[in-house]
């Protein structure tokens, strides 16, 4: 019984993935342009068709589908047309920063707009609670952009507490600490934007389906068996109102990719995003192709993931599958 | 006592530390280093073969590679080659080497590598230049090369003597797949500077200085690059010495002790006109279109002041072969009307204009342009738009991304697009490669028009002319025809600018008629050596 449980997503889940490799291979290339003119477009070099013809042969020669399938299952990414390197090296490089940012800004406004959206339903009516609601219903009406160059140009140009761009400085001689301390220095005003953007929905949300829980007949008999507060708010009632913010995780991740351009262009730090954009922008073919599945199967997997982790945070969806 | 002595002792070194750190950098002998940044950061490796085609490209590995001559802001000036001669007779240049040149590892430069640089590139093709014309070269005691011409082919000192990098033939002679070497060696060359690190990432470049450089030793230790989208702040704090800016920057970065440096006019704006198809295929409508554009407008409207109109000729007006009688078109509606009216159009009852039923309407593309590897807005079609409405023409304006629009551009599905391209102000080869097909057809900034035989002719001519003067003689009439026949407009030169931190002690300078082939960027490796 239990391990049906498993199992029985699992075939939409892998159908999902063949149908991701396929439309990772096939939407680049319904783009228009190409690579070649995307190139030399703004380059001081002027091509004759003989040039630009065995260009483009040089680099797309062994393509298709049979060969993209055969590639890929042999973990072989390919080669990018415009950045001229291993279409896994680009990645990797990017990735973790990606991860950083984003996944430290997901982290920071999930924890704390959770514990804030319960708090303030606990405290409902009152004045802080009417304050914060007010308050993030218009932080989250702030686009990132916005935010973004609201904190450069006051952190940075004015009072330059933090630097402008950049995930580090460049080449400075630091001690390991030192380097850490500038890494951190240069994440700040990025991730302070990103915390800004998350933070407001993650506490309405919270709040939200908080209120609705506080409702309940079991959150009552807590209160009249006696239990602290504390008990009260996070075991027996904070914990129904977790489902939703796992459901707007999962939802979340396809944006770890696409969601951190505006910032990372904002701030010129180094992720997928600005690699993505670049890759389009270029019509690099196997990186965007590249990029668009692993950011898919991302989200695949993190949902499938989060497939069991329902059950385990609520057992009631376990017994009703 | 002991404590007094260790405080005056302490005094005196702070003091000191606060008088050197003001003394200007010229006076110390060595500046630590050097921080440049642009917004797209990612230019590459700096070798030939895996720097981008674009001129930043170019620039960050003209660092690590040398060419056989340059060019500073006056003209081109000795670097590998120390003189050079030309001998019309037999179709041949020779260089005769600077004797202390060497490579990064050490060894001798050779004129053999020049020998093999030239083969080396015939089989494996560096695109920015052309080595068809030359039918051999020949290395002539230690320090000579002579370099055979099949034909003559004027724009040589450009292409081979000023954009050539010269390969270490030690390294690339057993290297069989160049755009896929990715060994350290792939990395040593002749110039100022040693390749140490590149980020692609992060968009970070490290160079050091190469001490034994045969010009003498750079004036920098370390050059950095970096990406930054916020020349304004990156300059104002401290983060960067050098960077383009927009002119609007230029006040407030001059009230910060910044230096703003101005480039000459070698960007053009233009509008791309489908030439091939009705009615864009009479030049009366061309030429209708060129006095119905009043460009002073465009560059009061969407460049806010910060331009210059541009010789119809296409060639920059700051082109020592520029053609000032060259034919223009003041801005002249009625002029325009009149000439359209010539082709059978009728002025309806709305003021539009028809023929047999028909509106006059056409579809104007517009996208973001990438001037010196930056990305930058259009604004130009709307104003156009306008224009071209307020005599009668229905104009659809479509925004698109830049590769959407070139590629409608290339495949001639276009009525008028706004395009624009440097190299102007570079080698009159431009003119070639931006009009005929035969030299432009793989760009998507060519006109690629085929259907004067006399500027066809001239064209050819201009690239087999030796002599200078004869050669300016058919640049001339070039202009001239070209600006006849508009296959398309040149509308305005942007003001391109940077500025830098004048305490560093570095004096950076826009090169004449660009670096290399015509590359608007104001990072000169000689502003670090002399």
């Amino acid at each position: 019984m239990r391990r049906g449980r498993y199992i029985k997503p699992l075939p939409a889940f892998v159908l999902a993935g063949l149908i991701m490799v396929y439309a990772s291979y096939r939407l680049p290339r319904l783009l228009p342009g190409d690579f070649v003119s995307a190139m030399y477009a703004s380059s001081p070099v002027t091509l004759t068709a003989d040039q630009e013809a065995q260009i483009r042969a040089y680099y797309t020669r062994g393509e298709g589908f049979s060969r993209y399938l055969l590639n890929l299952f042999t973990l072989k990414w390919g080669y990018s047309y415009t950045f001229l390197a291993p279409i896994s090296a680009l990645i990797l490089e990017a990735l973790p920063w990606s991860l950083l940012l984003m996944g430290g800004a997901h982290v920071i406004s999930m924890l704390f707009g959770f514990i804030a959206g319960v708090e303030a339903a606990w405290r409902r009516g009152g004045y802080v609670e009417r304050a914060g609601v007010g308050c993030m219903t218009v932080l989250e009406g702030i686009p990132e952009i916005g935010t973004g160059v609201i904190l450069l140009l006051v952190f940075a140009l004015y009072l330059g507490w933090f630097p402008a761009s950049g995930a580090d400085t460049a080449y400075a001689m630091f001690s390991p600490l030192g380097r850490v301390w500038d890494a951190a220095q240069h994440l700040a005003l990025p991730l302070a934007t990103l915390v800004l953007a998350y933070f407001p929905g993650n506490f309405l949300l919270t709040r939200g389906s908080m209120v609705m829980v506080l409702r309940e007949q079991f959150v009552e008999t807590a209160r009249a068996k006696g239990l602290p507060p504390v008990r009260v708010r996070y075991a027996h009632a904070a914990r129904n109102a977790l489902l939703p913010m796992v459901t707007r995780f999962g939802l979340r991740i396809a944006f770890m990719v696409t969601g951190a351009l505006v910032v990372e262009t904002i701030y010129a730090y180094p992720g997928l995003g600005t690699l993505l954009f670049n890759a389009i922008s270029m019509r690099d073919v196997p990186l965007i192709q590249g990029i668009v599945l692993i950011s898919s199967l991302m989200v695949l997997f993190v949902n499938l993931a989060l497939e069991y982790v329902y059950g385990w945070i609520d057992p009631r969806v376990g017994y009703a599958q | 006592m002991k404590r007094s002595v260790v405080k005056a002792a302490c005094v005196f070194v702070f003091l000191a530390a606060l008088v050197f750190s003001n003394l200007p950098s010229s006076m110390a002998s060595q500046i630590r280093e050097i921080r440049i940044s642009d917004s797209k950061g990612d230019w590459g490796f700096p070798n030939p073969y895996r720097h981008y085609p674009r001129g930043p490209g170019y620039v960050r590995m003209s660092w690590v590679f040398d060419t056989l001559i340059w060019k500073d802001q006056n003209g081109y000036i000795p670097a590998l080659a120390e003189s050079w001669s030309f001998d019309a007779d037999r179709l041949a240049f020779t260089f005769h080497l600077n004797p202390k040149a060497r490579w990064h590892d050490g060894r001798p430069l050779r004129p053999e590598d020049v020998v093999f640089t030239l083969d080396y590139f015939k089989k494996h093709p560096y695109r920015w230049i052309t080595v068809d014309h030359v039918s051999r070269s020949e290395a002539i005691g230690p320090h000579t090369v002579i370099i055979y011409l099949s034909r003559p082919y004027s724009p040589f000192l450009s292409d081979i003597g000023g954009t050539m990098p010269i390969l270490p033939q030690h390294i690339w002679g057993s290297v069989e797949d160049p755009e896929r070497y990715n060994d350290p060696k792939a990395f040593i060359g002749s110039g100022p500077y040693l390749f140490r690190d590149f980020n692609k990432a992060k968009g970070t470049y490290l160079y050091e200085a190469f001490t034994d450089y045969y010009q003498g030793r750079p004036k920098v230790d370390r050059l950095i690059y970096l990406r930054s989208g916020k020349p304004l702040i990156s300059l104002s704090t401290g983060q960067v010495d050098l960077a383009n800016i927009k002119p609007e920057m230029a006040e407030q970065l001059k009230g910060k002790g910044m230096v703003v440096i101005k480039d000459e006019r070698g960007w053009n704006k233009k509008l791309m006109i489908n030439h091939r198809k009705f009615p864009f295929n009479d030049k009366r409508f061309r030429q209708a279109l060129a006095y119905a554009v009043n460009r002073q407008e465009i560059i009061d409207k969407s460049q806010r002041g910060f331009a210059r109109p541009a010789s119809f000729g296409l060639l920059s007006i700051d082109h020592e072969m520029y053609n000032p009688e060259t034919p223009t078109y003041s801005y002249d509606p009625a002029k325009a009307r009149t000439l359209i009216e010539a082709l059978g159009y009728r002025s309806g009852p709305d003021g539009r204009l028809t023929k047999d039923g028909q509106p006059l309407k056409v579809e104007l593309l517009s996208s973001n342009i990438t001037v010196a590897g930056e990305s930058v807005a259009d604004r130009d079609g709307e104003v156009i738009k306008k224009q071209l409405e307020s005599i009668g023409i229905q104009v659809d304006l479509v925004n698109m991304e830049q590769a959407t629009t070139d590629s409608k551009v290339k495949s001639w599905s276009f009525d008028l697009a706004v395009s624009g391209h440097g190299g102007v102000s570079g080698d009159a080869r431009i003119l070639n490669e931006m009009i005929s097909s035969q030299y432009g057809a793989g760009s998507v900034n060519s006109a690629r028009y085929d259907a004067n035989p006399e500027l066809n002719r001239l064209l050819e001519a201009q690239m087999l002319e030796m002599d200078q003067e004869k050669r300016k003689a058919i640049v001339f009439k070039i202009q001239e025809v070209y600006a006849e026949d508009l296959p398309a407009i040149s509308l305005y030169y942007p003001d391109s600018m940077a500025a830098y931190n004048p305490g560093k002690g570095i004096v950076w300078f826009y090169t004449k008629g660009g670096i290399s082939k015509g590359i608007p960027i104001s990072q000169n490796k000689m502003s670090l050596i002399r």
